[in-house]
């Protein structure tokens, strides 16, 4: 266990270095190492959005966050997409943000067409490898960190899930319910290092 | 996804002949076909790099149907084949020698996608 956590948080620092010696890249990306209780704060990161304006995700603090990450030729991300502008419409008045980050290679080339075509009424990021890796390496897609109102997180989905087990947790963390016990993770690589303490 | 290693391929100069490439995913997955009906979707390709043969037809298998959500997906699922006709020109030379090529595919099953991987493929030739 002591190998693997130490595996980890190498692959967490690699991760860091990797990003910091890709001079050209626009992204910013920084682990928080806050920890309370058994959540995790989400890492932090700067990134823009369509408009170029810049997304920063603790900005979110003190909102419920769905971070999902997509791409555009992925079909069950395809699947959430539609829930998701639901959620942000019904939701976002009572504190809920939508926030897309689409891993597509050709980023905004192919993303604000995507956008464009299905209408997307949340905002999104073009993510990359040191934002994935952030986040425990992003081996499958969708896959949908549940942040709550204080940064930490209560939930990990990988892959698709139901639209109503989306709802019921909504609902839940915007109503103040304490769901912070329930840090559910579904056996992910991003799940595992979330445990281990990658993701602090 | 699983490349059988391909078995030599001979040829005579002048003459073509085809190499199969024997594919194998993991049961439930999928790649999309050649020809995904959808155009954000990424198509399976096949490639050649320069050599001592020129590819001059690359066959891929007939797709199925796949309903994913409200969409209909044409893909390859189990084992398939990717053929490709190769001709060895007449001033080819004779001997042993090696093609290369990158077959890129983004596999999903029913609740989540794997991200667009290239995997490189070799094919050791015979030219008579």
């Amino acid at each position: 266990m002591n190998l693997l956590k130490t595996g980890a948080l190498l692959f967490a620092t690699t991760s860091l270095l990797l990003y910091s010696c890709s001079g050209s890249n626009p992204v910013e990306v920084k682990g928080l190492a806050q920890q309370t209780g058994n959540l995790k704060t989400a890492p932090d990161f700067t990134l823009k959005d369509a408009n170029g304006s810049t997304v920063k995700l603790s900005d979110y603090r003190g909102k419920v966050v769905l971070l999902n990450f997509w791409a555009t030729w992925c079909g069950p991300c395809k699947i959430e997409i539609p829930w998701f502008m639901e959620f942000e419409q019904q939701y976002r008045d009572q504190g809920l943000e939508v926030l897309g980050i689409a891993m597509d290679d050709d980023g905004w080339a192919a993303v604000k067409p995507y956008i464009a075509q299905h209408k997307m009424n949340y905002r999104v990021v073009v993510g990359d490898d040191a934002v994935a890796n952030l986040y425990g390496g992003i081996d499958s897609l969708p896959t949908t960190f549940v942040i709550n109102r204080e940064g930490k997180v209560v939930d990990t989905h990988v892959g698709l899930i139901g639209k109503d087990d989306y709802i019921t947790e909504i609902k839940g963390l915007l109503s103040g319910a304490n769901k912070d016990a329930m840090l559910r993770n579904s056996g992910s690589p991003a799940a595992a290092l979330l445990s281990l303490g990658a993701i602090r | 996804m699983n490349i059988a290693t391909p078995q030599t391929l001979s040829v005579k100069r002048g003459q073509t002949a085809t190499q199969t490439l024997d594919i194998s995913l993991r049961s439930g997955f999928h790649v999309n076909s050649d020809k995904p009906k959808d155009e954000f979707l990424i198509p399976i390709k096949l490639t050649w790099m320069s050599g001592p043969l020129a590819a001059k037809q690359i066959t891929y298998p007939k797709p199925e149907d796949v309903k994913v959500g409200e969409d209909t997906l044409s893909v390859f699922t189990g084992k398939f084949t990717i053929e490709t006709k190769f001709l060895a020109p007449p001033q080819a030379q004779a001997g042993i020698a090696t093609m290369q090529g990158k077959l890129r595919y983004q596999a999903c099953d029913s609740r989540s996608c794997k991200r667009p991987a290239t995997v490189e493929v070799k094919v050791p030739v015979s030219i008579q």
